[in-house]
């Protein structure tokens, strides 16, 4: 059987800004989704887009290559990741004029 | 009573290591004291083991709000599996294997004497239930350890990139709900009060004069007196907390290594009286504390959760950087 285990990020939080996820250490999986979902989105063309980064110490970041598709409506949206060290998070980029999203982003891990 | 001596059911404990697919199981057991029926044994290099953050309940409408409160729980860290990995040595691993159960906060603070800042608090919790109606003694053990993000130098002092300091406590106890009332119990080792390090045990006893003043004088807060100590009850600036009481003789200098990507292992024991609901005795490294009978205190009972037996833990920040709390292994265990 393999191992599975799912953990929030963020729950029911309004974003107006570009964000970052906090560090999770996912060094035991071999493959993660996160999950975006937008319960509310609202402003002038909102437009929410997701890219991944790594970390060798949860302190210094860089991007790992995988980038969202631009998120421009509610409901469920992800982005997966196979190939990375321990540490992992999502920098957003938040755009539009007075954007806001109400989002919950679990991180679900896979060995 | 001072110092209980207890006899263990290598029977029950033979089936449950020969049970399990981890043979060294069996070392792991022999660095814990446990009573005579285990009801859990967790190895994080295992997994998760049920351990979660604790969250809001989103039971309102019109699309799972959450109950109003001071208090939201949305900014609490989730539990991580961790290989306790820093920028210089990388990975420190855990004492049984790999991977320790992690709690940690988010970089905000606010001052001791205020309400913790949204998210500078983080909440391990594992849900179990009581299964015995003859239970006399519940002990909660773990083998552990706690640092400070290793982010950046501070401005000034001796050691500006040693943050000792940035820990404000942590802690280990249960949420109980067993005859009709609630008991929120454990015990918390404050370490650091606005940058002062303290460094000394408390137990959880509310002496808030009612629900009101437990909930930073709100009227109607859906939190009884005696509910979520390491949160609720005011604060201080010399330290005290209107959830917990000094254990005596309570001083003790733990181990804190040298840098913040050093770690040690360090043992704890609760010991309770769940039959006359007294606090009984305590120990961390090698030092035993008599907690000496004292009460713990019984809340009004909530809906729907008697029986409800919850093992936790929690850290929490004094400055605006992650605190991180490591759990090896935990044994809950009954007689």
């Amino acid at each position: 059987m393999r191992m599975f285990n799912a953990s929030h990020l963020e729950v029911k939080k309004y974003f107006t800004e570009d964000f970052q996820t906090q560090p999770y250490e996912a060094g035991w999986a071999s493959e993660v989704i996160f999950f975006i979902m937008v319960e509310e989105i609202s402003g002038e063309k909102p437009c929410l887009q997701a890219r991944v980064q790594i970390s060798h110490d949860g302190v210094n970041w860089c991007d790992e290559g995988t980038v969202s598709d631009p998120i421009t409506s509610k409901g469920l949206h992800f982005i997966r990741v196979s190939h990375f060290g321990n540490y992992l998070r999502l920098d957003c980029r938040v755009a539009g004029e007075s954007p806001s999203f109400k989002l919950n982003i679990q991180i679900a891990c896979k060995e | 009573m001072h110092f209980l001596v207890l006899s263990v059911n290598y029977a029950y404990i033979y089936t449950f290591l020969t049970n399990s697919t981890m043979t060294d199981k069996s070392i792991i057991l022999c660095r814990y004291r446990p009573l005579k029926q285990l009801l859990t044994f967790d190895v994080f290099d295992d997994g998760f083991n049920g351990w979660m953050e604790i969250m809001p309940n989103f039971c309102n409408g019109p699309d799972f709000e959450q109950s109003p409160s001071i208090l939201s729980k949305d900014q609490w860290m989730p539990m991580m599996l961790s290989t306790s990995t820093y920028r210089y040595p990388g990975s420190h691993g855990s004492m049984s294997g790999q991977y320790s159960l992690k709690v940690s906060t988010r970089p905000v603070a606010n001052r001791y004497e205020m309400m913790p800042a949204p998210g500078s608090m983080a909440h391990g919790i594992k849900r179990i239930s009581f299964v015995r109606p003859d239970v006399h003694y519940l002990q909660f053990e773990t083998w552990f350890a706690y640092t400070a993000e290793q982010d950046k130098c501070d401005n000034g002092g001796e050691l500006p990139g040693l943050h000792e300091n940035s820990i404000r406590a942590f802690g280990f106890g249960f949420d109980l709900q067993h005859g009709g009332n609630r008991y929120h119990c454990g015990t918390r080792y404050l370490n650091s009060v606005n940058g002062k390090l303290v460094k000394k045990w408390q137990f959880a006893y509310p002496w808030a004069k009612d629900d009101r003043e437990w909930a930073y004088d709100t009227e109607g807060d859906w939190c009884r007196k005696g509910v979520d100590p390491y949160w609720f009850g005011k604060r201080f600036p010399d330290g005290r907390h209107q959830a917990f009481l000094d254990v005596p003789d309570g001083h003790q200098e733990l181990c804190y290594n040298e840098t913040d990507c050093k770690i040690n292992w360090q043992y704890f024991r609760l010991l309770l009286d769940v039959k006359d609901w007294k606090y009984v005795e305590m120990q961390c490294q090698d030092r035993t504390f008599d907690l000496g009978g004292q009460p713990i205190h019984p809340s009004v009972p909530y809906h729907r959760i008697d029986g409800l037996m919850n093992p936790l833990c929690w850290v929490e920040n004094d400055t605006n950087r992650r605190s991180f709390l490591y759990l090896d292994s935990v044994i809950v265990s009954q007689e």
